[in-house]
């Protein structure tokens, strides 16, 4: 009891420890490198909330949600009719497994050079990349179905479209999630990645455009910002998914503490 | 025997098609010079690999990425052990941890450039930073996962605390260890790219980013698809090499996945 | 308690809802379908592979299943008895021969069929609640919200676990899920109930009381079962015939005719010279060398 209770108080309190540590150690900095902490939040404050809120953060946020939520539904889509139709994936299987190989920034340049510099390319580019994690774990996650599961389901007769909907997707769920997960942090890359190619908006743009014309503390705020976004981000999805799959996780917790 | 050849047939056909697709959209000019003809890509393919910059580039973006992947990799069992072994470590960085855990390498970039130019030393930076976290934190749940029977069973044999590091516990946490590695070695090549393509490192995403810059098309697309096998075999070479590793542990990396 | 067993189950029990008394009505044996047995099995053979790589799992099975009866098929493990049971199901296309439900061949699922399999914790639905899956294979039935509720309801309590309706099928012990499996098979109202090795992974006191809820499902519903097993005690206890399998591949050695007297009790029944006499003819006939 006592030890559980001394164990949380050093999880909550370190990270409260090194941020005051940072303020400290870096109020008196004149490092240019590293300005103090103090003054980074003046610009955090200054830069994002509120004077750029709407033409930079809800731009980026809005791009990365667009090709996410492309990627999710083209991957999953394109998934089941690979896993589903054999002669689909024949035709498909090795340009897919060629795809996913190349890393996701180096798509940028060439979508860059084929629809410029504008928000269908970020999206474009976002959405690609994304497209193969979730897409890859859908044809996992559905070739893995129980074969049990199969034969109860026609049993009973179940027609295609149960199947698919109540069978299929719930049972591929978990790894289906997992897909997409991989996916989220492939578009928040690429988001950023797209920005800091030659634009002039957005999180990513600004931050590298800060550091490029030395506004150091205007840079370590916008990594501030970028870190805090990519955990929330995750930090949202974790939510979804554990209310979506809390069969899953429930049964895996019995069957761990059995 | 048919039933055999018909989904090479097939895979064969879906290759062909989408080159043949290609070449349509750019011979018809669809997106003007910018899309090259496959014929135009592939030729541009081999001058390239006939070139000493081309074979340059390429060993410097293999060697960052597995000079980086090395050092993360020795850097990060270790603190993973020392993490895993005290609870009150293990507690004080779980909250740092996770929150730095989603947060990927390219966030500090700009960063990473400022403190060291667009130089060799900058990507391995990046590249280690991307992927000694992924390593400690499956590390960490390893060494905290060992089983505390086992454990016990060898300190009432008499065993040594190394020993029981070296016999029990770092065993038993190497398939969270490979899973790291499978993770983490592709990871390093897209991050050199990655650090490449943004930040001037040198490697395949300098060229790139040269390549698009100067309107080299049919160089870009060629580097691109070198990249794409380059990734297929960084993916191949560590999902084998974990099989070989951990051959051995088959019904572990069950509960890991 | 056990106090009636009809197995011509002329009477309709009262538990047994309205629909399927109907359908109960018109299987009585005075229906011209008389001579037809309601499952027959004629000549099945099943090969998986072709050429060299051929495998022959079953050589030549022939046995039938009257409307009403408790069928047990027995046989060593290994003997293609589940293989069996997926052709009977429609599950797998036979390779020659033939199954034929009322004297129409079996070609596919057969909607009169529910199947009852031995891993139950692999053929429950993990996502859904026991309930939820209960309903699933309702759906596509379009009944009255109703009826499926009532029909839930009564599966549920016909195997005890009510109160467990709103729990998922991994909260519960082996033996509740197999009986959330067979509740499951029981709302879907079959006529012929399947089950392949139903009890075989749970504790023995677990396995005495799904053998007599099994006896209470054919005499409350009327219900044709059979069942499959590799224990010769349970299908003697079951069964009004037993078909004993030999290897490989299979073919039948013989079919026998169970004479316990009804009700069948666990410690009754089981103590009777008759049944004695009868799982050592049923034994005999597995052990003798082939």
């Amino acid at each position: 009891m006592n030890r559980t209770a001394r164990n949380s108080l050093i999880g909550a309190g370190t990270p409260v420890v090194l941020l005051a540590l940072w303020w400290v150690l870096s109020d008196q900095s004149t490092n240019a490198f590293f300005p103090p902490l103090r003054i980074i939040l003046e610009r955090f404050q200054q830069l994002w909330l509120f004077q750029h809120f709407q033409s930079d953060i809800l731009l980026s946020l809005a791009n990365l949600f667009t090709g996410f939520a492309i990627a999710a539904v083209l991957g999953i889509t394109i998934g089941f009719v690979t896993a589903l139709v054999p002669t689909v994936r024949w035709l498909i299987d090795p340009l897919i497994h060629f795809l996913r190989g190349i890393p996701p920034v180096a798509l940028v340049p060439i979508f860059i050079s084929l629809i410029g510099f504008g928000t269908e390319m970020r999206v474009t580019s976002i959405a690609l990349a994304a497209l193969f994690p979730v897409l890859i774990a859908t044809v996992d996650g559905i070739r893995s179905v129980d074969q049990d599961i199969l034969d109860v389901s026609r049993v009973y007769r179940l027609s295609r479209r149960e199947r698919i909907t109540n069978v299929i997707l719930p049972s591929a769920g978990p790894q289906i999630f997992s897909g997409l997960q991989v996916s989220l942090q492939v578009a928040f890359i690429v988001m950023i990645a797209s920005e800091m190619l030659g634009s002039s908006q957005g999180i990513g743009a600004m931050t590298l455009l800060a550091q490029q014309s030395f506004m150091i503390a205007d840079m370590w705020a916008g990594i501030l910002l970028l870190g805090v976004i990519g955990f929330a981000v995750n930090m949202i999805f974790n939510l979804v998914r554990r209310r979506v799959l809390a069969w899953y996780i429930g049964s895996r917790r019995l069957a761990k503490s059995a | 025997m048919n039933q055999s050849t018909k989904p090479m047939l097939l895979s064969a056909a879906g290759v062909a098609a989408a080159l043949l697709v290609w070449q349509l959209m750019a011979v018809g000019k669809v997106a003007g010079e910018a899309l090259p003809p496959v014929t135009t890509v592939f030729a541009a393919l081999f001058t390239t690999l006939g070139t000493g910059a081309f074979w340059s580039s390429l060993g410097a973006t293999v060697g960052i990425s597995l000079l980086a992947l090395a050092l993360s990799a020795v850097a990060g069992v270790v603190l993973g052990i020392l993490i895993g072994s005290f609870d009150p470590v293990r507690y004080a960085t779980l909250a740092v941890l996770e929150f730095l855990k989603p947060v990927p390498p390219i966030v500090i970039l700009p960063l990473a450039v400022l403190v060291f130019g667009p130089t060799q030393e900058m990507s391995l930076f990046l590249v280690a930073f991307g992927c000694l976290l992924p390593i400690v934190m499956q590390t960490v749940d390893g060494v905290h996962g060992t089983d505390p029977v086992a454990r016990d069973t060898a300190r009432s044999y008499g065993l040594k605390s190394p020993e029981i590091l070296f016999r029990v516990v770092l065993p038993s946490a190497m398939p969270y260890i490979g899973t790291a590695m499978r993770v983490a070695a592709p990871a390093a090549l897209v991050i050199t790219v990655v650090a490449g393509l943004l930040g001037g490192g040198p490697g395949l995403g300098q060229s790139i980013y040269q390549a698009q810059s100067g309107g080299d098309y049919a160089s870009l697309y060629a580097l691109v698809i070198v990249l794409g096998v380059l990734g297929l075999i960084f993916q191949g070479a560590t999902r084998a090499a974990e099989r070989r590793a951990l051959h051995w542990h088959q019904s572990f990396r069950e509960v890991v996945h | 308690m056990q106090t009636t067993n009809a197995p011509d189950a002329s009477v309709p029990d009262k538990n047994v809802p309205p629909q399927s008394r109907k359908k109960a009505m018109a299987q009585q044996p005075d229906s011209p379908e008389q001579s037809v047995p309601r499952l027959n099995v004629v000549h099945l053979a099943k090969t998986y592979g072709s050429g060299e790589n051929a495998k022959t799992v079953i050589e030549d099975l022939t046995f039938s299943v009257e409307a009403g009866e408790v069928v047990c098929i027995v046989g060593p493990s290994g003997v293609g008895k589940t293989t069996l049971l997926k052709c009977l199901a429609g599950l797998h296309p036979v390779s020659s021969g033939s199954a034929a439900i009322d004297g129409r061949t079996i070609s596919g699922p057969p909607p009169e069929m529910a199947l009852v399999f031995q891993d139950y914790n692999r053929s429950l639905m993990p996502w859904l609640t026991v309930r939820k899956n209960l309903v699933l294979p309702l759906r596509h039935m379009r009944l009255p919200a109703a009826e499926v509720k009532e029909r839930c309801d009564s599966a549920l309590e016909a195997v005890g676990l009510t109160h467990a309706e709103h729990q998922y099928p991994w909260q519960l012990s082996g033996g509740m899920q197999q009986r959330v499996a067979i509740a499951r098979a029981l709302a879907y109202r079959p006529e012929i109930l399947i089950m392949d090795e139903p009890f075989a992974s749970v504790d023995a006191q677990t396995r005495f009381d799904l053998e007599d809820l099994c006896l209470k499902i054919r005499r409350d519903f009327n219900m044709t079962i059979l069942v499959v097993t590799h224990d010769i005690d349970e299908a003697v206890y079951l069964a009004d015939r037993v078909v004993v399998l030999g290897s490989k591949p299979a073919r039948v050695l013989k079919v026998i005719d169970i004479d316990l007297p009804a009700p069948r009790d666990q410690i009754t029944t089981r103590s009777l010279p008759d049944f004695a006499h009868q799982r050592t003819d049923v034994l005999s006939l597995i052990k003798r060398p082939a």
